[in-house]
Formats: C-alpha cells, structure tokens, sequence
C-alpha cells in the first residue's frame, strides 16, 4: 500500500500520465503458480517429487501472458490467479524458450471471460538508457502491488536459466524484497513493459533484467504458432590478448579477433566456410576486440554474440570476417538453430528415453545425468562419461544420441552382471546403436543360441550375453512388480 | 570404503635432529640386562626423513620423522615395515631398557608389501640376542600378542587380540597393492608398525596398518607375505612380486556360461582383459575361460583351493617370483589349451604406486613447471581435468604406456610477463612441443631447451585447441626471470 501511495503522491501530481500509466500495468499483472516435477535420473521411469513456485506474469495481447522460462519449465501444472487472489484460471505453454529464459503462457480455456474480462494487454516498451529508473513490479498477499525503483548501471550479455546462453541483460541496483517465492518478474518503464527480471542477487542488490530486444524477437517468433528459437553461429573462440600468441598468429598490434577454437558440424559457421584455427576478426560490419567485446551503437562495449543471437533471427545472413593465415577473408553466414549435441546440455520438458532389458536399464545420456551425481558431478560422475561429455567428437560416428547401461536391477537374467553400470554401448546382436530407438529394434532380433549380446565400446569384458527368453520372462515380471513401461 | 592409515607417529623435527653424532659418542656396551628375554630382540626405530615436494619439486622437502618397531630375526638383520623407515635420512634403533641409540641403515625394502629389512652399523652389542622364529598363519579365533612402541609412552607396549579375520587386503602404503591381512582386534596404534605379532613365542606376523572408521581393529602382514619377502631378497635384491597381467570376470550369468558351452559345474573363470606386455600378453587372450593355474583348478569366480581355503587364483601367483612360470590351462572357442607364462614385476604398474625414496623429476621453462605423471603427483595435485584423468586411469589397459614413458603434465604456471595470458593450462597433459608428440620427460625438456631456439615455442596441451606460444628470443630471459623470482634452485631435475 505504501509504495503505491509514494510513487501516485509524487509523481502523480505532476504527470496524471503515469497515473494512467500504473493502472494499465496494475491490469495487466497476472500471478503465475506453477508445479514443476523433473524424472528420476536413475529410474527414468520415474517422476521426482513435485514442487511449485510462484511469480509474475504480464497480460499481452491475444490472451497471452509473458513469464520467464524458469517458471515454465517441467511444468505439470500452471495456475493464473488475478492480483486480488478472487479468480483463478489454468494455462498452457504457447512457447518456452529455455537460452534465452521466457515463456508464453495462455489460458487453457478461453470461455473463461470473468478471468479475462479484468485485465487488459500492456504494451512492450523500448529499450531503456544507462542511468534510467525502472519500476519492478510484485504484488503483495493482499493484492497490493509493490513498486521498486532500480536504475539501470549497464548491459552485459548474462546467461540466465540454462548455462552456456547469453542474451542481452540490463543489470540495474535496487533493493528488492521478497514477496512469493520467485523472482521472475515485470520491469516497467513509462507505463510499459520493458523487460523480466530474471534474476536478484540479494547481496550486491543487483536485478537482472531480460532485455526489450530480446523479448520482442521471442513474441515476434511465437506470432505464426511455430516456434523456432534463436540463432547462433556454432563456433567456440579464444581471446587473443596474449601478445606472444598475436604474434605468433600474425595479428597486428593494435587490432582485435578471436581466435576460433572449434566449428561445429553443420553449423552455420561451417557452412559459412569458417576454419578452426581462422581469427574472427568482424561480424556484420563490426569490428571484434581481442576479448570478444564490440561497440554497440546503443550499449557501448558488448560481447560479440549479441552480434548474432539478439540481433538477428534464424534464416538472415551477415557478413563475418575472419583472418587465415594473415589474410582477410569475407564470408556469408546464413544463420541457424544451434546444432543437435550428442549429449544434449539439459532434457528440460523431456521425459527420458529408456529401455529396461532383463534388468538392464539403459539410457541416453545427457548433462542432466551427469549433474544428478551431485555439487561435485564434474569429479564425482564416471570417467568415462565425463569423457564423451568432454570429447562427445570421439564418440559422434553412428550414433544420434550415446546410449549407455546405466544400472542394472539384480534379477536371475543378470546373475553376475551386477557390477556393471555406466557403459557406453556399442553394438547389439550386431546392429549398431545410435540412440534408444535403434537399441530396441536390436534387441528384437537375438542370436539364433537365444541369447542377445551386448558390446560396449570400452569395458572389462567387452561383450555380454543375455538370455532372450530369461529377460523377456523378467520383463514381464517387472511390470507387475510396478515398472510403468519397459521402455519410452 | 574403508580408509587404513599406515601406522606411524608422525613428529615434525628440526633439521638439528638429523646429526647423528649423538648417537655415535656413547659408549658401545651389550644392550640389555639377560633377563628381559624376547623383549630385547623388539627395538624401537628412531626415522627423521625427508619427504619430497611435488608441488615445488625442487625444493628440499618436508623434513619430519617418526617412530615405529623392528626386531631381530638373524644376525643383524631387524625386520620392520617399510613404512616406517621410507624417505629416511637417518635411522636410529634402541632397545628396550637401554639408553643407547645405534645408527641404523636398510638393507632391502620391499613397498609393493610394506616390509624393510635393517642393519645397524656395529652389531657387536646385540650379539647374544634371541632371534624371533616366523612361525605359520594364527587360526582363526586364536589369540596374539601385539609387541611395539606405540604413542602414549617411551617403553615397550604389549596388547592382545584374537584373530578376527584373513582376508585379501589393500596394502595402504602403496595404495596399489593387495595382499593377504590378518585382522586382529587388539589395537594398533602408531608406533607398534613394524613390531611382531606373536603365538606361542613365534611371530606369525608384523603389525602394519589401522582402520580408522573403527576402534580395535588392527592389521597384521602375515607370514606367508614375510617369508616370500624373506626368500625374495636371498639372491641380494629385491625383485618384487609378479603378477598375472589379467583381469577376470566371474562367470555366473546363466547365458554367459551358455555362449561359452560350459556345463553347470565346470570351472572356470573369464578372462575379460589382459594387460598388454604383461607376463601373459601372447599367451591369453580376451574371451578366453581360464580353468586351471598350475593343476589347482579355477572356479568360476576365480578362486582356487590352497590348502584347504578357498582363496582368489592370484594368490597362487603371490607365492611366486620373477622368472618363475606358471602353466594356464584354458578353453579358447570351446578348445581345451595349455599354455605357459613366466611371471615378471611389471614395471609400468609403478604409475599406479606411491613411490618412495625417490627425488621427483621435472623440467622448467619460462615459469612453466612440467612433470611426470604418477601417483605421488597426483596426489600433490589432484588433477580436475578429464583428459589427465583418463590417461593415468588408462595408462596401461589402453597401452599407453607403450608410445609415451612419461604422461608429461603442465603443473604450474608462475606468472611472467611472457605467460600471463596462459593460466588455464595448468593442470593438463602436454601433447606436443612444435608439433612434435611428447612422449617423456626428457623429451620435452630436449625440445624446450634446443641449442638454437627456434622463431617460436609452441605448447600444446590435450583437449585445448589455443596453444602456449612463447617466442624463441624471450624464452631464456623468461625462464631466468622466474627462477630467480620464485627461488627456483634447480631448473630440472631428470633423474
């Protein structure tokens, strides 16, 4: 109540405007309750226990209601519920972007006019200034909304929900206190939205903000139904601001580039004609310092992949151009969705592939598997799969995803085996296995002894036999002991 | 897992302590009244040593010392664990009773089974002594007497305990080796290592190791594993134990034993791995039933019958020494095989041993510490990257060993005005010095120290695509700089 009272008494008298201005965001603010429930990485057959968050979403139009991701994720239920806590609605994911951490929610069912009937649609705002204040939006249990100040210090390119994605982020000092379990919130600039909160550090009082670019070239992906994602070139990079290594590269003086470390398979930049071991010296006519920063016309100093990700959509070409042995080559890159990894970086939203043989429970591996070790995964996780983690090129040939047996359930097919766990398979009765599908056609064929054999690509031993008819018995016999499916 | 700790009261001492001239002054008398009896023949071992640096290896090391127990088993020859006496710079023994100190020195040591055998310089005052008999393994439920100079006093201690327990067993002073233990549940504590463990006035074993995850629980090197130890050294040196160089796979799964034909009851067990160059490379094979080691007919998980107790097949092996050969019998796609194999120490293993008794080798250059890879260096590091990992986990199953003597790692980078840009390289494995593979120690520092250096040095680490580039002509003033900076007194060490 309080807050309110300061921010109309001030500000009101003077511009009537932004009195309009607050009423028209205090219409669009939605809460946003949703239960999220990730699989079991070692019974993939099994959900984890649910839990739920709770936050902010902004009414746009088409009865669309913008959240970050986060709040989306896994979700198996989601809940609207307007500020004063009289109405509330179930929603559905339209989009979800997990890179760049937003989310479009609507509402399952659309009859639902007396949920509706009370907001109305805010609008997207412009990009914001250095030194501009913005108000971050919460609603109070009692359906007051609570308005905090933050100015804005700078823009930075933050990766926020899954690592590895950056996307402009304004970073702004204010003090935030906490009002539902969630962080994800509206940030409004002059009456219109501006950008979500995606994260608060409590400590530094430091709020991210998702920026205004970004969230208009989600909306304008979602506008034909198919969502598409954003771009990215696909090559890893080096800074070049060891002086030795400069010269060394035959770099000059006072120039920039980046050293490119790695072009992925059938990634933009390989179809671009891009080279391991090129320095990246210009993306779209801007020049490229030697730690990746150029200067944006708006922000100052910015990481070179905004040049990409938060400037340009999948399908547009730009120019980029890299040095090769001293000499300036111009290429066209034609932009595309990141390329599909071997192991994928999380399985958000996905519920596991399987296959239990026997007792055998094999899976396709994924970071989520490996961080399921635990704070210390990176050391903790077997060698073995940290390896294909590190050097997933060794192990790409045949195979979509990388298959392994992750445990094995004692049973009277797997007398002896029981020690075995987290191997990366090979073969199959013969048949190479390239992902979990592939692995249940094998195992329908088993050899004319009756028995399956399985080959891992490295082990002690290398090949083991399972009994066809035995494991089909226990199969069978699992799925009464509570197994749901033998296979996803 | 359970965590054994060697058993030895670790005192820091000052480098003052290592004089030994103390102890040589007094005069030279018999050391013990007659009637003390066995008790005489149980000495108190006095070590100061020096343990080396590895994470600045050249620098001296940490000089400390303990105290642990020997006793005599002949004419001037004292057995105790190597642990006690490992690293060494002085050793001193005493006998109960007796104020005297008598500068010691080893006659052999044997890591791989934590047993050291000493002289002292002048015998002349123990001469008369009783010599303790080895007698044979304790029956389970029997009862000992555990004998030593364990912490909480300066006289001789004396405890009993029954036999708990014989059992294969790590061996926590190599950390890579596995042998018979007997478990008493007497205590030991530090300073009764390497004191005799005995019945009926015989030793049947030496005091070696604790468990410290529970009270009363002691561990015992027993006979079998001395008197191999014993006989190993009669020719003069000592050659270690010898090892099979396979790994084996139980064969209890009904369709495993099904592929390979095998009959309910028939022995045998799978061979899953054989270690390459090993004493049975060229004589196993992988998928191979191995049913037979010397007559002694191998169970399907792998155990043998030795006198009655079923024990693992290796320990078949464990009784033999180099040179000796054993003859396999095996099945090889259903054929019944016999084949011989001559056992020998297989030296690549030692990636796997602490070492001791040894002075670290490593190279320098331009602030850039470069080193061999081996278990004491891992210990000092404890090496995140995944690449360095897998090598050393590999090492030998993958053959590795074969191309490349030494896994060279990047341990250091101290900071310069020419590597300053370099610092995640630290902690990988060197792959290769201007393009050409690394493959040891030497090497590398051939190729880092070139009477000509060349336009530029370039390093390249396993799993990092930007290289360390160091220009030729800034190389010796960068590698002068940081030795003199960070108190480099030696630059390499290859020996």
């Amino acid at each position: 109540m309080k807050s309110f009272l300061t921010i109309t008494t001030l500000i009101g008298l003077v511009m009537t405007i932004h009195v309009n201005a607050a009423t028209a965001v205090q219409n669009a603010l939605v809460r946003v309750t949703s239960t999220q429930q990730t699989w079991s990485t070692s019974q993939p057959w099994d959900k984890s226990r649910p839990s739920s968050r709770s936050a902010l979403g902004v009414f746009l139009k088409n009865n669309h209601i913008l959240t970050t991701a986060e709040m989306a994720a896994n979700s198996t239920y989601i809940e609207l519920e307007n500020a004063d806590s009289t109405r509330t609605l179930a929603a559905k994911v339209i989009a979800i972007d997990y890179e760049s951490n937003l989310a479009l929610l609507a509402p399952t069912n659309t009859d639902e006019k007396s949920f509706l009937s009370g907001l109305q649609p805010l609008e997207l705002g412009q990009s914001a200034n250095i030194g501009d204040t913005v108000g971050v939006w919460q609603l109070e249990d009692n359906g007051m909304h609570l308005i905090t100040n933050a100015i804005i210090q700078g823009a930075d390119i933050v990766s926020s929900f899954t690592s590895g994605n950056y996307f402009l982020t304004y970073e702004a000092k204010g003090s935030l206190q906490s009002t539902s379990s969630s962080y994800s919130l509206p940030v409004i600039k002059d009456g219109k939205l501006l950008g979500m909160l995606s994260s608060y550090d409590s400590k530094d009082q430091i709020i991210d903000i998702i920026a205004p670019e970004i969230i208009t070239a989600f909306l304008a992906d979602t506008a034909d139904g198919n969502y598409e994602g954003f771009p990215s070139l696909g090559i890893s990079i080096n800074s070049t601001v060891d002086p030795n290594f400069r010269l060394w590269l035959k770099l000059s003086e006072d120039g920039g580039g980046l050293y490119i470390t790695k072009v992925s398979k059938g990634s933009s930049a390989e179809n671009a004609g891009i080279l391991k071991g090129d320095v990246l010296v210009s993306v779209a006519g801007k020049p490229i310092g030697r730690r990746g920063y150029y200067d944006d016309d708006k922000y100052g100093r910015l990481y070179w992949s905004h040049l990409i990700r938060g400037s340009h959509k999948v399908g547009d070409s730009l120019k980029v151009t890299v040095l090769r042995k001293g000499e300036k080559k111009e290429l066209t890159a034609t932009l595309a969705r990141p390329v599909k990894r071997l192991i994928p970086a999380h399985t958000i939203d996905q519920a596991p592939s399987y296959l239990v043989k026997g007792g055998f429970i094999f899976q396709e591996l994924s970071t989520t598997y490996l961080t399921g070790f635990g704070k210390d995964w990176q050391s903790t996780a077997p060698l073995n799969l940290l390896d294909a983690l590190s050097s997933p090129e060794d192990y790409e040939e045949g195979r979509n995803k990388l298959v392994f047996l992750s445990a094995t359930v004692p049973t009277p097919a797997t007398t002896g085996y029981e020690r075995i766990r987290n191997y990366i398979i090979a073969k199959v009765n013969g048949q190479k296995i390239s992902d979990i599908p592939a692995l249940i056609k094998a195992f329908e064929t088993p050899g004319t002894d009756g028995l399956h054999t399985i080959e891992f690509a490295e082990g002690r031993p290398k090949t083991i036999y399972l009994d066809a008819k035995a494991s089909d018995a226990i199969d069978a016999e699992l799925l009464k002991r509570g197994i749901p499916k033998l296979s996803r | 897992m359970r965590k054994l700790l060697p058993i030895l009261s670790l005192t820091l001492t000052t480098l003052f302590a290592l004089s030994p001239a103390q102890a040589q002054q007094q005069p030279l008398t018999p050391v013990a009244p007659a009637n003390n009896g066995i008790y005489s023949s149980i000495v108190r071992i006095e070590a100061a040593t020096q343990v080396p640096d590895y994470n600045e290896p050249w620098k001296a090391g940490r000089f400390s010392g303990g105290i642990g127990t020997g006793f005599l088993i002949g004419p001037n020859k004292f057995l105790t664990n190597a642990h006690v006496v490992s690293n060494s710079r002085r050793l001193l023994i005493t006998v109960h009773g007796s104020p005297q100190k008598h500068p010691a020195r080893i006659l052999h040591i044997a890591h791989d089974c934590d047993l050291a055998l000493l002289e002292v310089e002048d015998f002349t005052p123990f001469k008369g002594l009783e010599y303790l008999q080895v007698g044979l393994i304790p029956k389970l439920e029997s009862q000992v007497r555990v004998i030593g100079y364990p912490v909480g006093g300066n006289r001789i201690s004396v405890t009993r305990g029954v036999v708990s327990r014989i059992d294969f067993s790590t061996y926590s002073h190599s950390r890579s080796d596995q042998h018979l233990v007997v478990q008493i549940d007497a205590a030991i504590n530090p300073g009764n290592s390497g004191g005799p463990v005995l019945q009926d006035g015989k030793v049947v074993g030496v005091a070696f190791q604790g468990l410290r995850s529970a009270d009363n629980t002691g561990y015992m090197i027993p006979t079998p594993v001395v008197k191999r130890f014993l006989k190993d050294i009669e020719d003069g040196s000592y050659d270690k134990y010898v090892d099979l160089g396979i790994s084996e796979f139980p064969m209890f799964n009904p369709a495993m034993r099904k592929k390979f034909g095998l009959e309910r009851n028939s022995p045998g067990v799978l061979v899953a791995s054989v270690t390459p160059d090993g004493p049975c490379d060229g004589v196993l094979e992988d998928n191979d039933i191995l049913t037979a080691i010397n007559g002694n007919a191998v169970d399907a998980a792998g155990n043998v019958l030795i006198e009655g107790e079923k024990v693992n097949m290796n320990e078949i092996v464990e009784r033999k020494f180099s040179g000796d050969e054993v003859q396999l019998s095996f099945t090889r796609d259903g054929k019944a095989m016999e084949k011989s194999a001559t056992l020998k120490h297989f030296a690549p293993a030692q990636m796997y041993s602490v070492q001791y008794g040894i002075t670290p080798r490593f190279t320098t250059f331009a602030g850039l510490v470069l080193q061999p890879l081996d278990r004491n260096l891992y210990a000092a590091h404890n090496f995140k990257n995944t690449r360095v990992r897998r090598l050393f986990a590999h090492y030998i199953d993958e053959a590795i060993f074969k191309e490349r003597q030494d896994i060279v790692i990047l341990t250091t980078i101290l900071s310069d005005p020419t590597n300053t840009h370099v610092n995640s390289h630290a902690g990988k494995a060197v792959e290769s010095i201007n393009g050409e593979k690394v493959t040891s120690l030497d090497q590398a520092h051939a190729l880092l120290h070139p009477t000509n250096a060349p336009e530029f040095f370039v390093i390249k680490c396993e799993g990092v695509e930007r290289p360390i580039v160091i220009p030729g002509d800034k190389a010796a003033e960068a590698s002068k700089r940081t030795r003199s900076n960070y108190g480099i007194s030696l630059p390499s060490r290859l020996k």
